[in-house]
């Protein structure tokens, strides 16, 4: 029978590769929607990715703490050899999905200081369009 | 959650639409102030979802091409509004130039009828007088000549109108085959995947330009617009054009003719040809036939009132007009017969000095020809036409204008660049964009500390 230490440890692994892949879910539908331009969306998995954050980097400060078990030789603070290996590869996904998310992010930003400098230059030269705007939208993910 | 590569993948494709979209949105601003330019939207399309081990993976996106935002609806309203407000800018012009035959100018005719019966009150008193005499016709030969200037100032109208004809088909012949040549690309464009805005755009452009010049009628089909007159002629099928032509009629006018040599003059209307139609066929032959019937009456009781009488040299007396035998030449071709005075039948006895006839004479200017109206008020008649139709022509088409104003606004609001709205859109996703790189740096950290906590 496992000692309650460890059982806690595994309860809050369990909770931590559980956030992991709902991260991963938010940064892959925040990339569907920077490429649909559905920017509503986009700030909604925003907010859900900054609650799926806060709550892996609580969880982290928790298991990096001193195991119960035996804490003067074991630095791996997850008992469970299973739910290690599980959250080492949701954590590898992550990473990788973390990466092309920057990248999108970097490249989206770069487009949106040109498409703002573009404005700037044009400003005070439109003829702004009357009456009800439509609801077409062509912002993308890169501007 | 997918794997590694379909995430890669998912991201590559992102930015390849991402990247199109903004070429389209950079386009959209630049174009802004464009004529006749309609903002293009992204097509974008998901891939389908995988499922695998109860977990859902993205299929990413792919850009599908790009699609105008013409409000057709509204563009055929302003094509219908266009050609009317054209039709009618041609008959106000040609009815403004006909009013100036028809203003005093102390050569028109009404101003020549109120000279002759001066003249013919001078020689009641003095009948027996060559001055007087003369006096009366020089007044005839006054108002002759206006009724002749009228006339060919009509003529003349009719005339340019008929010009307008010849020069309204070539137009539209060049019209329909760029059309055509606009709708074979929009064809190849669309078949191909590719965006056919800009082209789209350009079509937009000529088919409103071909609607200045005739009322048309369109309907789309899978090989792109398909033109016809109002009356169902068709000009464009496709990326086919069908040519008009012209041949001279039997009343010397130019004739439209559809591409199988069938007349269809007739059934034209509106645009540039079907305003020069309507005053050509219509407006000048409606007011010449006026104009005529009181050339022709006038003349007619005037020589009749004259063969009553006897002139001074004790003859009865000769007709003093002389008007064509066809009532359609009256006013052009209505002359003085006489060229001496003493011709004029003064006396209704024949003894010398008498005015017996003059009065008789006078009388045809206040009594009603076989029309119903003196020979001043059938002329004021003519002359309330000519300022009606001219006043209704321009009301109308101020009011067109109008119309044609709020459908282009109407126009802009659905199909043009608000720059409001993009920069507002682009304030947030600059935001958005900064609060994701903020979760890229939070995430980064995690990786370390479960790196850290893993080994």
């Amino acid at each position: 029978m496992m000692a309650a230490g460890v059982q806690d440890r595994n309860r809050l692994a369990t909770e931590y590769l559980k956030l992991l892949r709902s991260l991963a879910t938010e940064l892959e539908m925040a990339t569907h929607a920077i490429s649909h331009n559905a920017l509503a969306e986009l700030e909604e998995s925003l907010a859900d990715q900054q609650v799926l954050s806060a709550k892996l980097s609580v969880l982290a400060g928790e298991l990096s703490g001193p195991g119960e078990a035996n804490p003067s030789t074991s630095p791996i603070r997850v008992d469970d050899r299973d739910l290690r290996k599980q959250i080492l590869i949701a954590t590898d996904v992550l990473q990788k999905l973390n990466r092309g998310y920057a990248a999108l992010l970097q490249h989206s930003s770069r487009s949106a200081a040109l498409m703002a400098s573009l404005l700037g230059s044009f400003k005070g030269q439109f003829q702004e369009a009357s009456g009800p705007r439509s609801k077409y939208q062509t912002w993308s993910c890169q501007m | 959650m997918g794997g590694l590569n379909t995430s890669l993948s998912i991201g590559m494709q992102a930015l390849d639409a991402a990247q199109g979209a903004l070429d389209v949105t950079s386009h959209n601003i630049a174009n802004a102030n464009t004529p006749g330019y309609s903002e293009e939207v992204v097509q974008l399309s998901a891939n389908s979802m995988t499922m695998s081990r109860g977990q859902v993976s993205g299929g990413g996106v792919t850009l599908d091409g790009l699609q105008g935002t013409q409000n057709q609806l509204i563009n055929l309203q302003i094509q219908q509004q266009t050609s009317l407000q054209s039709s009618t800018n041609t008959q106000s012009a040609s009815l403004q130039q006909m009013q100036t035959f028809f203003t005093t100018t102390g050569t028109d005719v009404a101003s020549a009828l109120t000279a002759l019966s001066s003249s013919l009150v001078a020689l009641s008193a003095s009948p027996g007088s060559s001055v007087t005499q003369q006096s009366v016709l020089a007044s005839g030969q006054n108002l002759a000549q206006a009724f002749n200037t009228t006339a060919n100032g009509l003529t003349s109208a009719q005339s340019t109108a008929d010009g307008l004809v010849t020069e309204s088909v070539a137009q539209i012949n060049t019209l329909t085959q760029q059309i055509g040549a606009l709708n074979g690309q929009v064809a190849r464009l669309t078949a191909s995947g590719q965006s056919g805005g800009a082209v789209e755009d350009q079509l937009n452009q000529s088919v409103q330009q071909l609607s200045q010049l005739t009322g048309i009628s369109i309907t789309q089909s899978s090989d792109g617009e398909t033109i016809t007159t109002g009356s169902g002629t068709p000009l464009v099928m496709g990326d086919q054009s069908f040519s008009l032509q012209t041949t001279t009629g039997s009343d010397g006018f130019q004739q439209v003719l559809d591409f199988n040599g069938k007349d269809i003059t007739n059934s034209i209307q509106g645009g540039q040809l079907g305003g020069a139609i309507q005053v050509r066929d219509t407006t000048v032959p409606g007011l010449l036939s006026q104009l005529n019937t009181l050339a022709s009456q006038f003349a007619n009781s005037f020589n009749a009132v004259q063969a009553g009488g006897i002139d001074s040299n004790g003859n009865p007396g000769q007709n003093v007009f002389t008007i064509p035998i066809n009532l359609a030449d009256a006013a052009s071709g209505i002359s003085v017969a006489i060229t001496n005075p003493a011709l004029i039948a003064v006396s209704s006895v024949g003894s010398p000095n008498s005015n017996g006839n003059v009065a008789s004479l006078s009388a045809v200017l206040t009594t009603a020809l076989p029309s119903g109206q003196t020979a001043a008020m059938a002329y004021a008649s003519l002359v309330f036409d000519v300022g009606s139709q001219a006043a209704n022509a321009s009301t109308q088409s101020t009011a067109i204008g109008e119309n044609l104003l709020q459908l282009t606004n109407q126009l802009g609001a659905t199909s043009g660049v608000n720059i409001n709205d993009e920069t507002a859109n682009l304030i947030r996703f600059q935001t958005a964009y900064e609060a994701g790189a903020r979760i890229v740096s939070t995430i980064q950290q995690l990786y370390a500390d479960t790196m850290n906590m893993m080994t």
